[in-house]
């Protein structure tokens, strides 16, 4: 009894979490249509969280991801603006996510700086980047496409009730193909499984053939690639694009991953563990806000949760080894 | 001189006898040597004299009187100490900083007293005639044999009670021979200054040196406890392993009937072909190789025998030179080249540099080979992995509870034997080994031995890199001696002794290394 409470305490909690909620909230939580809100809130952090995983299983980081997701909401936003076709402007957005994560992976595997000292470095220039090329101001009104912010709003039809039509969110689709799609690359692929052997022991894999500095420098264009598709569901969901909207990604995803790696067997970053910590954080804060909790208390309870979380299963963990 | 003695002791973990009824005792003055295989209850002997453990039953006497080690500081209390392989040192601070990490530092008004902290440490160093170790240099400068030697010069510091006995736990195997020989020096010191050594060793030729009597376990019981001058190779293997073993080395059989026979049906020509090789700490190395051929290269501490090995795997940048494949020229820029072209590679640090730590057997074994495995070259196939793996590890004799154990639960052994695995599953044409046998029991070196022979009857050319003497001389075809990065000598293995083998490795580099 011990032993699963210690095993599979993490995921008892999360599943308290949403009793708690349901018994609360008797009215609107448990409801297909909070699920669906709630889906589309977490779509854009699934999208981070999921990217971020694959550089978290070499025992990487990459700190800059919230700061690209701004760059690219914000670049697209302008093109717009410059009467760049929608798709085009998209590519564009997406081609400097690639462009800066590749300048992550070369920094960290080919220069050899610390990740988290090169990807703080290049959180500070994409930010500032977000900066120039916005002007400072937030886009929004006739300057979005109608198409683009259509999108967020759209959806596959589910049922109408009364004139009102519930849809299968396409943001939600969208986070759960690019989860799918890491599933399937760390999963399921040859490339994934270096990955978790540069994370057991980077000289080793060397060692014995996994060409390390390729796959560090190619799991950052990954991510790269992620956070300013994050950026780019972001602001289409509110119609308009600043230069700081996506910044509050990058910590929310990290806690996010380091959330779901409680819940894996030997402490590994798994991409649908982390999809159950995005749901947790997701379902935390739209419970509270239903509750009328106070933001800034929500985030206090938030951070205690994350502590709380994580610091049992390090206790269980060191409990089952005996150190 | 004071003694230890243990009388009787057993110790129980759940059904298992780890320790039955062992009675020893322990002088001071004379190194006792403690052998055994792997589980056959050193390691529990050591804890409970290190007051880690209580014996279930049976008792500890110091000097006759009745004593109770329930800690480690009141085994420290009574003059032990405990030298580990496993050195825990802070590379970035001082060895006198190193040197003092359990003990008080020297202070004035709550600040360190930097001089009288490297004075205390100098004075220690001397008494053990290490005065040439500065002690403050940084420890990261030294290398393991010396920070060593610092760790059991740190013991002598302070005022207290002169420490009477040390135990060390296979203390030379981390050592090149040059340190190994330090190491003995300090040893002979200490016994000469009264103090008594429980040596652990797996090294046969270590024991038969070093040692006045020596103690073989089995399963937990006490065997045999003989003075050295009683005993012999032979007796003591056969103790330990409880078989004969007429020989440590299977025979080599290139030279009889069936070996020939299948040299016949190889290709002919060299496996591999070096010319005038050289990268960092190696000069002009020119030597081939045949298939089914083993070479064994060995040499001193820094005498490039770890560097030759990295530089044929593309883990060491060529500066210049020539690296011929079954007569196909190549070019190694990575380990990834190397294991693709048909070079596998057993390396030297087993943990840090060989496992996956938080992997299972069947990924570290398969981990060079995926890309060979996988559906449309990109997506896993654990079916065709678990066969591997299946085929592998019956052919290395690996003892796993199947694929998906962690590679962190089994025994030094059987982790060698999955880093074997990993190397020959790939059916290379070149094995590479850096120290096969090193921290592993006899039962696995045996295991290792036949192994390495069997590969080369199946047509691998198999280079060795050892500074165990006696494994270098009862495996190779060739020998191959380097010093400071040049070949010294390259001769054939016939009639060879360790004597002789020691003497080339130290005698002068020829007159063309010094151009």
């Amino acid at each position: 009894m011990t032993h699963i409470l210690r095993r599979h305490g993490g995921l008892l909690g999360m599943v308290a979490i949403v009793l708690i909620f349901w018994a609360l909230l008797p009215e609107t939580f448990m409801t297909a249509q909070n699920w669906l809100n709630i889906s589309q809130q977490i779509a854009m952090l699934l999208v981070v969280a999921a990217v971020m995983t694959v550089v978290m299983v070499m025992g990487d980081f990459d700190l800059s991801v919230g700061a690209m997701a701004s760059l690219a909401g914000v670049l697209a936003a302008v093109l717009f603006t410059l009467g760049v076709p929608v798709w085009a402007a998209l590519l564009a957005a997406l081609a400097v996510g690639l462009l800066g994560g590749l300048i992550n992976g070369v920094l960290v595997s080919l220069v050899g700086i610390l990740p988290f000292v090169a990807t703080l470095a290049t959180l500070t220039i994409y930010s500032g980047l977000a900066f120039l090329v916005s002007d400072g101001r937030t886009i929004f009104g006739r300057d979005i496409p109608e198409g683009f912010g259509n999108f967020a709003r759209g959806g596959i039809p589910l049922w109408t009730v009364d004139e009102r039509t519930t849809v299968f969110p396409n943001l939600t689709l969208v986070a759960i193909a690019v989860t799918l799609l890491i599933w399937i690359v760390l999963e399921q692929t040859t490339y994934g499984r270096r990955l978790y052997a540069i994370g057991g022991n980077r000289d080793a894999a060397r060692l014995a053939g996994v060409r390390v500095s390729a796959l560090r420098l190619s799991a950052f264009a990954f991510t790269g690639v992620g956070a300013a598709l994050a950026g780019l569901m972001y602001a289409s969901r509110v119609a308009s694009a600043n230069p700081t909207q996506g910044d509050g990604l990058m910590l929310t995803a990290i806690a996010a991953v380091f959330l779901g790696m409680t819940l894996t067997e030997n402490g590994q970053p798994r991409v649908l563990a982390t999809l159950a910590g995005v749901v947790v954080l997701g379902v935390l804060d739209n419970g509270l806000t239903q509750l009328a909790v106070n933001s800034y208390v929500r985030e206090v309870l938030i951070g205690l949760i994350i502590v709380a979380a994580v610091g049992t299963s390090a206790l269980g963990r060191r409990a089952i080894t005996g150190r | 001189m004071t003694t230890l003695t243990l009388d009787a002791l057993t110790r129980i973990y759940g059904t298992s006898r780890a320790l039955d009824g062992v009675s020893l005792t322990l002088t001071g003055g004379e190194v006792h040597a403690l052998m055994g295989e792997n589980g056959a209850g050193k390691s529990t002997l050591i804890r409970l004299i290190a007051g880690l453990e209580r014996p279930d039953t049976g008792k500890l006497r110091l000097d006759g009187q009745p004593v109770t080690f329930d800690s480690p500081a009141a085994a420290q209390a009574a003059g032990l100490r405990f030298i580990h392989q496993e050195l825990h040192v802070v590379p970035a601070l001082s060895v006198a900083e190193n040197m003092h990490l359990s003990l008080p530092y020297p202070r004035r008004l709550g600040l360190i007293r930097w001089s009288a902290l490297a004075d205390a440490a100098g004075t220690a160093l001397a008494r053990l005639g290490l005065s040439q170790i500065d002690p403050r240099q940084p420890m990261s400068r030294l290398g393991p044999g010396d920070q060593m030697l610092t760790r059991i010069a740190a013991t002598l510091i302070g005022t207290e009670a002169r420490p009477w006995l040390y135990v060390m736990d296979e203390p030379t195997a981390a050592l090149t021979g040059a340190e190994a020989e330090r190491l003995f020096t300090v040893i002979a010191e200490l016994k000469s200054q009264g103090a008594g050594i429980l040596y652990v060793s797996h090294r046969m030729a270590e024991v038969m040196r070093l040692s006045d009597r020596v103690t073989v376990l089995r399963d937990g019981k006490l065997i045999t406890t003989t003075p050295r001058a009683g005993t012999d190779q032979t007796r003591l293997i056969h103790a330990m392993t409880g078989r004969d073993l007429s020989a440590m080395f299977p025979p080599r059989t290139l030279h009889n009937n069936e070996g020939a026979r299948r040299a016949e049906e190889r290709p002919q020509g060299p496996a591999l072909t070096l010319t005038c090789l050289t990268a960092p700490n190696l000069h002009q190395i020119t030597l081939t190789l045949a298939p089914g051929e083993v070479l064994g290269v060995t040499g001193l501490s820094g005498s490039g025998r770890g560097a030759l090995l990295r530089a044929l795997m593309g883990a060491l940048p060529l500066t210049s030179g020539k690296i011929t494949l079954n007569g196909q020229p190549v070019t190694l820029t990575s380990p990834a080249e190397a294991w693709t072209k048909g070079i596998a590679y057993v390396p030297r640090e087993r943990r840090t540099e060989g496992l996956i730590s938080g992997g299972t057997v069947v990924e570290n074994v398969t981990l060079p080979h995926l890309t060979a495995l996988a559906r449309a070259r990109r997506f896993r196939n654990r079916p065709r992995e678990r066969a591997l793996l299946a085929d592998v590890a019956m052919a290395v004799r690996l003892k796993s509870t199947g694929p998906a154990q962690p590679v962190g639960q089994l025994s030094g052994g059987n982790q060698q034997k999955v880093l074997f695995a990993r190397a020959i599953a790939g059916a290379p044409q070149v094995l590479l080994l850096d120290e096969p046998t090193r921290g592993v029991d006899v039962g696995a070196k045996f295991d290792i031995y036949r192994l390495i022979r069997q590969f080369c009857d199946d047509g691998l050319a198999v280079i060795f890199a050892s500074s165990d003497l006696p494994e270098i001389i009862g495996l190779s075809d060739r020998i191959a001696v380097l010093q400071s990065g040049h070949l010294a000598h390259l001769v054939p293995n016939r009639d060879m002794t360790e004597a002789a083998l020691l003497s080339l490795c130290y005698d002068q580099p020829p007159a063309k290394a010094s151009a």
